[in-house]
């Protein structure tokens, strides 16, 4: 008998650790086989030169530059909205009020619809119902932003990040002390000045992290931006906030379902994937020295 | 000496729980008020509602009136950002906030938008809370380098930079050691001079040792509430007379 609960004993050890095991194996291979495969077609040339030949040659540099500007926009639209919501659902709403309650519903359902059902939203409320209401509005009918562009296309991911924005940034203002607020209040403060003096200063770099993280999550996204912005090909930059424009996921989508050369196109592929990969971590990395910095700086401040 | 706060008939709940029922006392101005009793018995909910903090508690409701200077501070055109720093707040356990001693003390300037205080009035609070003569040379260095006393003198310093009427102490000394419990203890007896003292305390001797008059607090009711000298020498009551006397609490 004690040696079979000896056994199951180490079993379950091997079993967990394995597991574990598991885990990093999983990013050792999909890391070390696109690190191997693309590292020798990385040049300069590929990272600032356009596609050609089908996308069986060249760069991908419209792809980068619409993955970053893409970014950017929706980062802009997403920051604002996401910490609103934290700020309005934590400091401002009465706990465990009926609408407080909804609204953490929504964020959890909303979390959970998949990102092609985003695409088709974004499809039809801010192409077909936004966009075609300004052309009526604003431009006599043309065809100005009624059709797929990179503003939809960033709102669209920032609906889609906008959950995992506004949990990161509750995260963070939790974490500030209750009795700082206690504070505050008693030295007169209103509940504008308590968030805006104790409150903010206290959880900005929780709510950049969370936030930056989300933003890298939400970046390498395809199915949101397929109908609502991204082009299978493009020979100029974006200039408008209208214009098409290519996408470094998108773009590997295109290459590994469309080429008409698979094998060809199968180097570039992988330095694709290497280079978004890189985009991303280097968010991540990002995320991660704002937050030690700004430690760094209250622990000593 | 007139009456600072006038408490009529004062009770408050936590949502279904009871927490004061039927208070009635009045404070007058330039005393040190001591309110003790055991844990639980609502002093520090009575500290609280003084200055209307425990309006942040969701579910919390009162009944009655708390007067200050004659203007009931429940009615509901209250300033309660004015009301609060009139009754300035030094809290049980001591909390700077992240930044320097001098960006502590500036907080309430910086919430009223107020130019930063002068030196002078720096210098003064410093002073009446025993604390100039350790900090002066550091003004600007981090308050979470203060020792726990030292925290919590600058806490009531930063209280003091408020200029209050009042000043609501809950449990100020707990866990400090007696050397900073007899500098606040100095600190609070010169500061009569200047304005109104509430001081909620778990020492009894504290209360004995400071305080001008004192209520004895239990289950949410005033047992008995006179001159310090007669709660502890003379007690009508005899539930006084056993807390006082160290029989329970």
């Amino acid at each position: 008998m004690r040696r079979w609960i000896k056994f199951v004993g180490l079993a379950f050890t091997t079993l967990t650790g394995l597991a574990c095991l598991v885990i990093v194996a999983m990013l050792a291979i999909i890391l070390g086989n696109i690190a191997i495969n693309g590292w020798s077609i990385l040049s300069w040339e590929f990272i600032s030169g356009k596609p050609r030949a089908g996308m069986t040659e060249g760069g991908i540099f419209p792809a980068i530059f619409g993955t970053v500007v893409l970014v950017l926009l929706m980062t802009l639209a997403v920051i604002p909205l996401g910490v609103a919501a934290a700020i309005y659902l934590h400091e401002y709403a009465r706990q465990g009020s009926k609408l407080v309650h909804v609204v953490r519903l929504a964020l959890a359902n909303l979390a959970g619809v998949p990102a092609i059902v985003f695409g088709l939203f974004g499809l039809g409320f801010f192409i077909k119902f936004v966009g075609a209401g300004m052309d009526h509005a604003f431009f006599g009918g043309a065809l100005a932003f009624g059709q797929p562009g990179i503003l939809w296309a960033a709102l669209t991911l920032a609906v889609l990040t906008l959950p995992t924005v506004v949990v990161a940034t509750e995260e963070a203002l939790r974490a500030v002390p209750l009795s700082y607020r206690e504070v505050a209040y008693a030295a007169g403060a209103t509940r504008w000045q308590v968030v805006r003096h104790v409150v903010l200063p206290q959880s900005v770099a929780g709510i950049l992290t969370g936030t930056i993280l989300a933003v890298s999550r939400g970046a390498g996204e395809v199915a949101p931006i397929m109908f609502t912005g991204a082009a299978y090909y493009l020979p100029y930059l974006p200039k408008k906030l209208n214009d098409q424009f290519m996408e470094l996921g998108y773009h590997i989508y295109v290459m590994t379902t469309q080429s008409p050369d698979v094998e060809a196109t199968k180097p570039i592929l992988y330095a694709t994937v290497f280079v978004l990969l890189v985009l991303t971590f280097a968010l991540n990395f990002l995320a991660v020295l704002i937050r030690s910095r700004i430690r760094r700086r209250l622990r000593t401040a | 000496m007139s009456t600072i706060l006038e408490v009529r008939n004062f009770s408050a709940w936590y949502g279904h729980y009871s927490a004061l029922s039927d208070i009635t006392l009045e404070v007058l101005d330039h005393e040190i008020l001591g309110i003790i009793g055991p844990a639980g018995c609502g002093k520090t909910t009575f500290l609280r509602s003084l200055n209307r903090l425990n309006d942040l508690v969701p579910d919390f409701r009162v009944e009655g009136s708390i007067g200050f200077w004659g203007v009931d501070i429940y009615r509901q055109d209250v300033d309660l950002a004015a009301l609060r720093r009139k009754l300035g707040m030094v809290f049980a356990v001591p909390v700077p906030l992240p930044g320097t001693i001098l960006e502590n003390l500036r907080l309430g300037s910086r919430l009223n938008n107020r130019k930063a205080d002068a030196g002078a009035l720096v210098e003064k609070t410093l002073r009446a809370a025993y604390l100039w003569d350790e900090v002066k040379d550091r003004l600007h260095q981090s308050a979470f380098a203060l020792s726990g006393g030292q925290q919590q003198r600058l806490c009531l310093a930063r209280t003091l930079m408020l200029e209050p009427d009042v000043l609501l102490l809950d449990e100020p000394c707990s866990g400090l050691d007696p050397i900073s419990t007899a500098k606040i203890e100095e600190a609070l007896v010169e500061l009569k001079r200047e304005l109104t003292i509430i001081l909620v305390t778990n020492n009894v001797m504290q209360a004995s040792r400071v305080a001008d008059r004192t209520a004895f607090f239990l289950q949410g009711r005033v047992v008995e509430f006179g001159l310090t000298q007669q709660i502890f020498v003379n007690p009508k009551e005899k539930e006084t007379y056993e807390y006082v006397s160290g029989r329970f609490g």
